[in-house]
């Protein structure tokens, strides 16, 4: 998907306090991160506050940044995502509520003007989505997206709690096996 | 230093994910701060599930603004201002009339006048800019809601994946993804090296048990990649399978029957 080697750059010179290399890794990740905060919230203006403050936090602290426990790409993804979470949660049940009535976000088809080869790769990953255990498939989706903890998600489907955590890992697990890191296909 | 448990391992899995929360969450984060290599790369791995799932959710391009805006607040090291604070702008004040000599006041007041005037044109205009960004804004939103279903098609609970291959007559290049769901019977198609000779087009066509119909012609970018959104798939009580067809160029003459040979094709999953 990208060079890790180029993204670890990048965090070294916003910790030297390089600008431009915060708009590279966003030239990189900003649709990605984008895709995905919509996806969560449903309202694009929504996210496009809280992919300001992601990025802000992203620049002020780059030293939060641990190689040692995944990349850059998955590092950023879950700043933003931590965001879209605070987000949710300081609308109240009212937005869960919602979801937990099955409603779907309102979240806006791929867009075609998106560069064809991350469509192609987001193709692969919903396809190896396909392939998972229904049941790991729901818990993921449900985590993910709708944003669920553990306790809920083991209500939503009638599953003991340390079951849901087992599928939560095996899932991750097999979906990483399905689509590995680029360099380890 | 905390000793690794396997329990821990699970714990890595909801963190990266963000759902782990209170004592849980603490506990996993005291572990790590210690130092944990197994628990480090446990870590690495489920970050990297993470991030497939982010690369699930369908493809959007970030508009330019946001760029702009997060690269001011970066310089300018500024708080991020909401969008709603920008809505709201604020009424047009007028300048005050003050005591000035009594050979200018003529000449201030109409100064005066026309600067409240241009004032209150400016506002006038910015009052319809924003009732069309309004209207845009509208019109956005149903749209967004108008194409919500599509959104929801990669994880609808009966959705089927259909992997085209090559038949005899096709190049073992061409690569074809249906997405389907014999729900809503919407379909996306992921089509690549579809570049077709020069004179002839790619057809997609559902087949039924009646027998062929037309899905259109795959119109795909300079790479040979197309992606095609289809509302109406077919009924999937007779859908059997999705094919592919070179035709000459502009597609075959009937839509319910190909006339050039079928170079990919693929059985729906039951």
């Amino acid at each position: 998907m990208n060079d890790p080697d180029r993204d670890r750059a990048c965090i070294e010179r916003l910790r030297a306090g390089d600008t431009r290399a915060l708009e590279d890794l966003y030239d990189r990740y900003g649709d990605l991160l984008y895709s995905m905060v919509v996806r969560i919230l449903g309202r694009a203006a929504e996210a496009e506050d809280v992919l300001q403050e992601a990025w802000l936090q992203v620049w002020r602290k780059a030293d939060a940044y641990d190689p040692a426990r995944g990349t850059v790409g998955a590092w950023l993804v879950t700043v933003a995502r931590s965001r879209a979470i605070d987000r949710l949660r300081s609308e109240g049940s009212r937005r869960r509520a919602e979801t937990a009535a099955g409603d779907e976000p309102a979240t806006p088809p791929g867009d075609p003007s998106v560069d064809a080869g991350a469509r192609i790769l987001g193709e692969r990953v919903t396809s190896a989505l396909a392939k998972l255990d229904s049941r790991h498939r729901q818990v993921l989706i449900l985590a993910y997206f709708d944003c669920l903890s553990q306790r809920e998600i083991a209500d939503r489907l009638d599953a003991p709690l340390g079951t849901v955590k087992s599928w939560t890992r095996q899932a991750l697990l097999r979906l990483g096996e399905l689509v590995p890191p680029e360099g380890e296909s | 230093m905390s000793r690794h448990r396997d329990e821990h391992l699970d714990l890595c899995a909801a963190l990266a994910l963000g759902i782990l929360e209170g004592a849980e969450r603490a506990e996993i984060e005291a572990h790590l701060a210690q130092g944990c290599g197994t628990c480090d790369a446990e870590l690495g791995r489920m970050g990297h599930g993470a991030l497939l799932m982010a690369v699930s959710a369908p493809p959007l391009a970030a508009p330019a603004t946001l760029r702009v805006r997060v690269m001011e607040a970066v310089r300018g090291q500024a708080t991020p201002r909401p969008i709603a604070q920008v809505r709201a702008l604020p009424r047009p004040s007028y300048p005050r009339r003050r005591a000035v000599w009594t050979w200018a006041w003529g000449a201030a007041l109409a100064v005066i006048a026309v600067a409240g005037m241009m004032q209150y044109r400016r506002a006038l205009d910015l009052e319809h800019k924003l009732a069309a960004a309004s209207g845009e804004l509208e019109r956005l939103r149903h749209q967004v809601e108008e194409e919500a279903r599509w959104a929801a098609l990669p994880s609808a609970p009966r959705v089927k994946v259909v992997t085209l291959a090559a038949t005899p007559a096709g190049s073992s290049e061409l690569i074809a993804r249906v997405t389907y769901d014999p729900d809503t019977r919407r379909a996306v198609v992921m089509c690549d090296h579809f570049t077709a000779p020069a004179g002839s087009d790619y057809q997609l066509w559902a087949i039924h048990g009646s027998g062929p119909s037309s899905l259109g012609l795959v119109r795909p970018d300079r790479a040979g990649r197309a992606v095609i959104r289809l509302p109406d798939a077919g009924d999937p009580a007779s859908l059997a399978a999705f094919a592919v067809s070179l035709e000459k160029e502009g597609g075959a003459p009937t839509p319910n029957a190909p006339a050039g040979p079928v170079v990919m094709v693929g059985k729906i999953p039951s």
